[in-house]
């Protein structure tokens, strides 16, 4: 498996990751935080099936979604779902840091772009930024 | 320890096919790679330069803007620690750009804002030519200047 394929699957599982965790987060949200919430989980949608379609085109299977995952820890009020919003963010943005390292610019562009995306996300729900946005602490 | 003696060294480089150093000739050229990164570590002194400015005259801003300031301090000392600096030759640490101050608070905001946004879209432009490790240090940095965008277009300073 090519670095970019092995790459672009990991960002791909992040995604899947982040559509199902946006159903628990929306689940206890209400008013403009539950459309902040379906807006969110919409784009993760969108970057979703890009990443399928660009595995697609190299050839490879896109990792399939896992049918549950194991929540970071418990999710039971409003605070703790916009909690999970942020780590959902902070995943996604470390595994687009790993796509950035291929070669391929055009790669590394797109999967850039994808972080600032993360982030924002991130802050918004957060209300705080960082340095170094998925980076290791 | 085998040292070279005046006449042994010529006769090795003369079997070997060496030239041998050509010790009077100029220090190689800084790699475009290098040039990119002494860029963005202007681009950094460039704008904790106007957040200095902007906290200095508007005081009211610092609790909004010191800890951006302090994000870009830490990506400076991160851009600063991967250069590699020619012996004798220090790189140096100047502010390359001193942009008049907006009259008001609000226009000060918006030129931080507009700020962070170029340093994005050139923390961008030096993606392609960076190794894989810088490339994810630009793209984590323009990640935490597109935030700093849209926390300062949030209504800050209006």
């Amino acid at each position: 498996m090519s670095t970019e394929v092995t790459a672009l699957q990991g960002a791909l599982a992040a995604e899947h990751a982040a559509v199902y965790g946006y159903g628990v987060v929306g689940a206890m949200l209400a008013g403009p935080e539950l459309a902040d919430a379906r807006a969110d989980w919409t784009a993760h949608q969108v970057a979703r099936d890009a990443l399928e379609a660009m595995l697609i085109k190299l050839g490879a299977t896109p990792v399939a979604a896992s049918p549950a995952y194991t929540l970071p820890f418990a999710v039971t009020s409003a605070k703790s779902a916009e909690q999970l919003a942020v780590t959902l963010e902070n995943g996604v943005t470390r595994a687009y840091l790993g796509l950035v390292a291929v070669s391929n610019p055009t790669l590394r562009a797109f999967a850039a772009q994808a972080m600032q995306a993360a982030a924002n996300r991130s802050t918004a729900w957060s209300g705080a930024t960082q340095a170094f946005p998925g980076m290791p602490a | 320890m085998l040292a070279a003696s005046p006449t042994t060294l010529p006769l090795f480089l003369a079997l070997s096919g060496c030239a041998g150093p050509a010790v009077l000739s100029a220090p190689p050229a800084v790699s475009p790679q290098t040039q990119l990164l002494l860029h963005a570590v202007a681009a950094e002194h460039n704008l904790i330069w106007i957040y200095n400015k902007a906290v200095a005259v508007y005081s009211g801003l610092a609790p909004t803007l010191a800890p951006l300031r302090a994000e870009h301090e830490a990506h400076l000392a991160q851009l600063r620690g991967r250069v590699i600096e020619p012996s004798g030759k220090p790189v140096p640490d100047t502010v390359t750009s001193r942009p008049t101050l907006g009259a008001t608070q609000g226009a000060v905001v918006g030129q931080l804002r507009a700020a962070e946004q170029a340093a994005v879209k050139a923390m961008m432009s030096r993606l392609a030519g960076a190794s894989p490790s810088l490339a994810q240090l630009y793209a984590s940095i323009a990640a935490s200047e597109a935030t700093h965008a849209s926390v300062l277009g949030a209504g800050v300073g209006a």
